[in-house]
């Protein structure tokens, strides 16, 4: 379980917005907290799970991918501010993250 | 399948082959004779006993960014992207407009063998694994892409695939079932396993010094195929649709036949009885006799069987009109692309049907006494085509023969 930091969430944010930005081919300044994935820039479902690949490393997460894929049924997550929102979560609970509502 | 009361019509065509990267190319090449066989570049192949190919051009990557965003290319092969942007070029220079169709009447058939996920694949990681080995991702990305609810769907009949693929579609459209669908197909077998695996069953040419003159349909010294690789998509449309939309009309899709030889799951049945009975019965299908066809687009492998047989079931057909009517193998030119081979050469025959124009055989410098057709040799042939006969003849005895008619407009 990581202790959150402002420096934590802008990392998370920034690592996000370039992850979407490179792999949907756009202009980072055109991307919102509000941006939905799916409907606004052609992104996919697998793009969540390649981040959550990339701050397990960054971050040494425990954390199940089963776990996840349980909350994200519960808490859809669809637009960018969405998936920082859970990132936090997932850094701070890891798979305790199974245990919020 | 119910009674056939629609013409169904070819109103898009699209080529990807070592030739050329759209129609218009590899149409030019064909024509002028050109070969795009090579030196096998896609992986080291320096310890196999055949050293070519007919591989698509090292620039396709380039080009496919023009069409692919990086996301999804990231989730295909090097031979579904070859599908993918296939299929874009074509409804893209056919004119059509989704937005005016009803797309659940829409669909996508596709023949392949395999998705092309091998060890040639450049960069080839564990990642999205399973979704670049499906080879039905070839069909589903086209579906997604132009937003298609009708059938959507891959059939795999080895080198019969994507003549299956038209076939199947020609009926959707035909029983009144679909307005148009995106039929074709992809395939690339250069790699190293497969090469060896075809080399064990001595299937391929050994020709390596002089990759030009490797792949010689009909010639005495023919000693095998040579792989090729590409994509080819066939848009079938309904005549009531295309005649709305004032489509670009390339040939009639007047008929086929499917056929299994039921005998060997390698070579094909002596004599070419089964070819015949594969041809006679699309002509039946179709209205046509052997009378009506000036042209036969033969599977013609160069492979000592295939193209003996393949001579021997159209003397049978045509009869005394078999020495007249001219029989081309452009798989002198693009090698043998396996499950695009159909699609391919239905594309190629349809641009024969509506110009006039036959592409030639290469390398029959030294014709094989026993095979005395009209194989256009050397050259390209103008010649009037009212219609022509594609053949596809399969390992597992798959057969295929469609016919194509040049279309005219009633009013």
């Amino acid at each position: 379980m990581a202790k959150i930091t402002d420096k934590t969430r802008e990392e998370v944010k920034k690592t996000v917005y370039e992850f979407f930005a490179d792999e949907c081919e756009i202009d980072i300044a055109t991307l919102s907290d509000d941006t939905n994935v799916i409907k606004d820039i052609e992104g996919d479902s697998l793009m969540f799970l390649e981040l959550l690949e990339i701050f397990k490393k960054k971050y040494g997460l425990d954390i199940e991918l089963k776990t996840v894929g349980k909350y994200v049924v519960k808490h859809p997550a669809e637009t960018i501010g969405a998936i920082i929102n859970m990132t936090m979560l997932i850094i701070e609970h890891e798979n305790g993250i199974s245990n919020l509502d | 399948m119910s009674e056939k009361n629609h013409k169904v019509l070819v109103t898009g065509l699209g080529i990807i082959s070592a030739l050329g990267l759209d129609l218009a190319e590899n149409w030019a090449n064909l024509c002028a004779g050109k070969s795009g066989i090579r030196e096998i570049t896609l992986f080291d192949a320096s310890k196999l006993q055949t050293r070519i190919a007919a591989q698509v051009s090292g620039s396709f990557e380039e080009y496919a960014k023009e069409y692919c965003k990086k996301r999804i290319s990231h989730q295909m092969t090097r031979v579904t992207r070859f599908c993918y942007v296939c299929a874009l070029d074509a409804v893209a220079r056919s004119g059509i407009d989704f937005d005016a169709f009803d797309r659940s009447r829409c669909g996508v058939i596709l023949g392949a063998v395999t998705s092309g996920n091998s060890t040639a694949e450049q960069g080839t990681t564990a990642k999205n694994r399973i979704i670049k080995g499906m080879s039905n991702s070839m069909s589903a990305w086209i579906s997604m892409h132009f937003g298609l609810e009708g059938p959507n769907f891959v059939v795999n009949t080895a080198c019969a695939s994507s003549a299956y693929a038209m076939s199947l579609a020609h009926d959707l459209i035909a029983s009144g079932r679909a307005d148009l669908v995106i039929a074709g197909g992809a395939d690339s077998t250069i790699n190293y396993e497969e090469i060896e695996g075809f080399n064990e069953l001595y299937a391929l040419s050994t020709f390596n010094e002089d990759p030009v003159r490797a792949s010689r349909p009909f010639s005495a010294e023919r000693d095998g195929f040579v792989i090729g690789e590409g994509a080819g998509i066939v848009i079938l449309e309904s005549e009531k649709s295309a005649i709305r939309r004032k489509a670009d009309v390339y040939a009639e899709f007047a008929g086929y036949a499917l056929t299994s030889e039921a005998y060997n799951i390698m070579s094909p049945k002596k004599d070419g009885e089964g070819m015949a009975k594969t041809m006679r019965l699309a002509l039946g299908n179709s209205g046509t006799s052997p009378e009506d066809i000036d042209y036969i687009n033969a599977h013609g492998t160069s492979t000592t069987l295939n193209d003996k047989y393949e001579t021997m079931a159209i003397r049978e057909v045509f009869g005394s009109r078999a020495g007249s009517i001219p029989v081309s193998s452009v798989k002198s030119m693009i090698g043998h692309t396996i499950g695009a081979a159909g699609a391919i050469e239905a594309a190629i025959t349809s641009m024969s049907v509506r110009n006039d124009m036959v592409a030639p055989t290469m390398n029959l410098e030294r014709r094989d006494p026993e095979l005395d057709l009209d194989f256009v040799p050397e050259k390209a042939r103008r010649h009037v085509i009212r219609n022509a006969i594609s053949n596809s003849f399969a390992f597992g005895g798959h057969n295929a023969t469609i016919v194509l008619r040049k279309y005219t407009a009633q009013d």
